[in-house]
């Protein structure tokens, strides 16, 4: 049965209220008796009723010595005269005394009085009279004593009996008060009795109550005792009201050491204490809570040894009669947070490490290549030189390993390219047909070789026009082909193209390549586009490799958004499907490809600036056999000291060296306000980074030359980047740019090279107009290379003309492209004219 | 020869050291009122003390107004203060018996002779008390000061018509 404590309350209070009155009754009645017994104690009746008897006694007194006074003796009058005043002064209270005045209103005790009075109005006269009087009179004072006796008598017993009456009812009214007082206090010990019986009920309910609640507090009790969570109570002045045993273990504190004790000092990290009693502060003022109540928080907290460690923990309040309390719950997080901190360095240094792989391969490489151009450019002076035919022979093998490794370090740079991020795709409109088969015909020799047979063709409708990265694309198809080639012997090769429309100007080209060589086994074909997987033993043997080329045929696809699957067996030969999306673009005028012969500038004064001896040995006989005269730089910052004072037509720069890089001594010459501060200058690098290159630019640089240098590249670049700056800076009138020539060439081989430009011009124009399309970059190319002849020349309407087709062509802007060809001829002849 | 005098005044007040705070009783003149006899120190008249009207009224007056039972009215009373009086006669222990005309006795104890308490009053509304109207002396307590003073006790010591007192153990 579970009656609220409340009603259970309600009910003993109206038994206590019920009591008041009746206690009130009881007080009441008992002042009434005590009254009473005041009245009774300092009532008047026995002296008064004493006094009323002693009237008759004066009388009898009186009368008494009037019967002794008949002798007339004077000594006896006296007396006589005494007793009559004592008795007169009785009589005089009885009248006058206000607790008499009841009396009155008896008829026979007011009549005796009367008598009484009378008789002493008419003795008095006698009694004051002289002695010789009285004495005369006493017979006549006898007979009026005789007559008012029985009124003195009268008056004492009448008195008498009221006064008994009057102290009988005062005696019954205190016997009926105290009856009542007796029952009141009956009723109100009866009324105690209902009390203590409810209050005994509430008792046993409460005792009952408090074991249940004790029950449920040990419950709680051992709840957070065996919690996992530190579980810890403090009330709104921070004091411990309950610390459980994970608490203990967590803060290496016991229970009964901290009970009572400010929370803050014990567990709060001391840098963190300010915080934490401004908190506390905050809100026992009501104010803003930051902890509490806001779910799991990480805060640090401090053993008892002193060292803090990062706990988890929730705080909620709860009000109680004690006012607030806080319960925190809390988690020691050390090793969690070690775990994770762990992790974080774990994975840091795995990424420091993958960057300084990457660092490794790229710096590797650079280093690799440096002194490989060294080798290359001296075999390719070697061969130059007269050597009988087993040397001849040697240098031709050399050259071969040496394009070999050079090839690998490009694999890796290309790899470590695309790894880092640098990779920049170009959309240029390409012949997928032609590229397919450059790629056959290069690797024709290889596979007749090794008695294998080689063909590709289209699936479907021939597609060949689209826009994509020549490079990526030729890279996929070359690795592809050329391993497949280089696996199969005795067999066949065939590689198709499928293009598989998408909508109008989009499509999926499917680039098959299969052999039947020796295949590879499941475990192979899961592991082929990995970086550094050669396959067995047996086959590095047979074939050699880095084992990174479908690394970055794997990585050429990604970046063209593409897919490749390889599909295998052993001795069952392999397929590789590589699909790409591409945009289809409209056919542009194909020609076949002509040998680039660049025609060698003369006599330009060029400063080398590199710090390998080998390298710049090199590149000094490269330009000394073209003709130039060179000097040299062994750092950035000897070339800008040189390029101060010397006129340099140009100056090659490397690019990392010791004292000042090339950078730095470009932007230094460029700033310096020196006699070469606009003389050309280009970057010699092994870094062919196009991000980089930019870079190269923007320092003030107008070329670049990736190593290892060859002597084409070397004239082509002079020519493109000397001339055209040496033209720009000559704005003297042409004629007598001309004029000069001839005084330095001499007039007969001035004509000579004359004769030389008009015949190029015109087999340009020629060929140009002819019926065959040439390639646009054809075009702008052979633009080019004659437009530096005609700076030359200082014809310069017409290298204008020249180099606005190969800028239109650049700009892709073919319709301005054939106009500039359009116009070319009459521009040739304005100019021709002049010479 | 007035140095003298002084010499032996200061002798008598070294002999009888209790003569220096009450001062010896003088001689009824007139008709005596009041016989105090028993264990007093001081008499006049063989062993006993007796009083006239003027040795009464030469003491330190006491005057209080109060009701009693046996008159109508407020009533204004002047007389000697009990305790004066047994100091007067350097009673400070024992039992007063005190009679009256009519030889009506009461025993009253000395230590209820204090200040602010019983008074042997001599004037009753300002004129002398006669026989006839509970006189010459009636010995009254300040009944309306305390009620203490009026219990069936007090009422029956209050005892008029006063003219004896004995003082005993």
């Amino acid at each position: 049965m579970a009656v609220p404590d409340e009603r259970r309350w309600l009910r003993a209070g109206y038994a206590a209220l019920a009591g008041i009155p009746l206690i009130g009754i009881v007080f009441f009645l008992g002042f009434s008796v005590v009254q009473d017994l005041e009245n009774l104690n300092s009532a008047h009746s026995d002296n008064v009723q004493w006094t009323l008897s002693q009237t008759e006694v004066e009388f009898l007194e009186f009368s008494k010595q009037l019967s002794l006074s008949t002798g007339g003796d004077a000594t006896d009058l006296q007396l006589l005269r005494r007793r009559f005043d004592v008795f007169y002064s009785r009589v005089n209270i009885l009248e006058s005394a206000t607790v008499y005045r009841p009396l009155v209103e008896n008829e026979i005790y007011a009549e005796a009085l009367t008598a009484l009075r009378a008789f002493l109005d008419e003795t008095v006269s006698l009694i004051d009279a002289d002695d010789d009087v009285l004495r005369a009179e006493l017979a006549t004072l006898e007979a009026k004593v005789a007559s008012s006796r029985s009124a003195a008598r009268t008056v004492a017993n009448v008195a008498l009996e009221f006064f008994a009456r009057q102290a009988d009812q005062r005696r019954r009214d205190l016997a009926q008060t105290l009856i009542k007082l007796a029952s009141f206090v009956a009723a109100l010990i009866a009324a105690l009795a209902i009390t203590v019986f409810y209050l005994r009920r509430l008792n046993l309910q409460r005792a009952a109550q408090q074991l249940e609640a004790e029950e449920a507090a040990a419950r709680m009790d051992t709840v957070i005792q065996t919690s996992l969570d530190g579980v810890i109570v403090a009330n709104e002045n921070g004091q411990i009201l309950a610390f459980n045993a994970a608490a203990e273990t967590i803060f290496g504190h016991q229970a009964d050491d901290v009970l009572g004790q400010q929370l803050g000092p014990l567990i709060v990290p001391d840098h963190l204490l300010d915080a934490h009693d401004a908190g506390m502060a905050r809100m026992r003022a009501g104010g803003e809570k930051r902890v509490v109540g806001k779910g799991r928080v990480q805060l640090e907290a401090k053993h008892k040894t002193g060292t803090t460690f990062p706990v988890e923990l929730a705080i909620q309040t709860a009000e109680t009669t004690e006012g607030t309390i806080f319960i925190a719950f809390l988690r020691d997080i050390s090793v969690a947070v070690a775990a994770e901190k762990d992790l974080t360095v774990a994975r840091d240094q795995a990424l420091a490490a993958d960057r300084l792989k990457t660092e490794f391969l790229a710096t590797m490489s650079h280093e690799i290549r440096t002194p490989l151009n060294g080798l290359l450019g001296n075999l390719s002076l070697l061969s130059d030189t007269r050597l009988n035919p087993n040397q001849l022979r040697y240098a031709r093998n050399m050259e071969t390993s040496g394009d070999l490794l050079l090839q690998h370090i490009s694999d890796v740079l290309d790899l470590s390219r695309y790894d880092v991020g640098h990779a920049e795709l170009r959309s240029d409109p390409l012949n997928v047909a032609s590229i397919v088969q450059s790629i056959v015909d290069s690797q024709a020799g290889l596979a007749a070789n090794n008695n294998t047979t080689i063909e590709w063709g289209w699936v479907g409708t021939p597609s060949n026009w689209v826009r994509s990265d020549q490079d990526a694309l030729q890279h996929i198809l070359i690795n592809l082909v050329g391993n497949a080639v280089k696996f199969t012997r005795d067999g066949k090769v065939v590689i198709t193209v499928e293009a598989k429309k998408i909508d109008s100007d989009r499509a999926n080209f499917v680039f098959r390549v299969q052999d039947t060589g020796q295949g590879m086994d499941a475990d192979l074909q899961g592991r082929i586009f990995d970086d550094f997987v050669t396959g067995t033993v047996a086959y590095d043997r047979d074939v050699g490799g880095t084992g990174l080329g479908l690394g970055i045929v794997r990585r050429s696809v990604a970046a063209l958004n593409g897919q490749i699957e390889v599909e295998s067996a052993p001795d069952m030969g392999s397929t590789f499907e590589v699909s790409l999306p591409l945009t289809i673009t409209d056919a542009v005028p194909e020609l076949p490809q002509t040998e680039h012969s660049a025609k060698p500038m003369f006599g330009l004064r060029i400063l080398i600036v590199e710090d390998n001896r080998i390298n710049r040995m090199v590149a000094h006989e490269m330009l000394v056999a073209d003709g130039h005269s060179v000097e040299e730089a062994h750092d950035g910052l000897a070339a800008v000291e040189m390029a101060a004072d010397i006129p340099f037509d140009l100056i090659l720069m490397d690019i990392s060296m010791p004292v000042m890089d090339g950078r730095a001594a470009t932007r230094a010459i460029r700033q310096g306000g020196g006699i070469c501060a606009d003389t050309p200058i280009i970057a010699l690098t092994a870094n062919a980074m196009a991000s980089e290159q930019a870079a190269f630019l923007e320092d003030g640089m107008n070329g670049v030359l990736i190593k290892p240098l060859s002597q084409n590249a070397l004239r082509w670049a002079i020519e493109d980047i000397a001339v055209k700056s040496i033209e720009a800076d000559v704005t003297e009138p042409e004629t007598a740019h001309r004029n000069e020539m001839r005084e330095i060439l001499g007039e007969e081989t001035y004509q000579v090279m004359i004769a030389r430009f008009c015949a190029e011009v015109d087999e340009l124009h020629a060929w140009l107009l002819s019926d065959l399309r040439p390639e646009p970059s054809e075009i702008a190319t052979r633009c080019h290379k004659v437009a530096g002849s005609a700076g030359t020349f200082s014809v310069d309407a017409y290298r204008k003309a020249l180099l606005s087709i190969e800028d239109a062509q650049k700009a892709e802007d073919f319709a301005a492209m054939n106009d500039g060809i359009a116009r070319l001829e009459q521009v040739w002849q304005d100019a021709r004219m002049a010479l | 020869m007035t140095s003298f005098i002084k010499m032996l005044g200061l002798i008598a007040a070294l002999a009888f050291p209790v003569a220096s705070h009450a001062e010896m009783l003088a001689m009824p003149e007139t008709e005596v009122v009041l016989t105090v006899s028993g264990i007093i120190s001081h008499s006049n008249v063989d062993d006993t003390a007796q009083f006239d009207m003027q040795m009464l009224t030469d003491l330190d007056v006491t005057t209080f107004e109060t009701t009693t039972i046996w008159t109508d009215g407020v009533q204004a009373f002047e007389g000697v203060a009990l305790n004066v009086l047994m100091d007067k006669l350097g009673v400070t222990e024992g039992t007063i018996l005190a009679s009256a005309i009519n030889d009506y006795t009461v025993e009253i104890p000395v230590t209820d002779a204090v200040e602010g308490g019983p008074v042997v009053a001599y004037k009753l509304n300002g004129g002398i008390m006669s026989v006839r109207d509970k006189g010459p002396l009636w010995l009254v307590y300040p009944y309306d000061d305390s009620a203490d003073y009026r219990t069936e006790v007090v009422y029956a010591h209050s005892i008029w018509q006063l003219d004896r007192m004995e003082i005993v153990e």
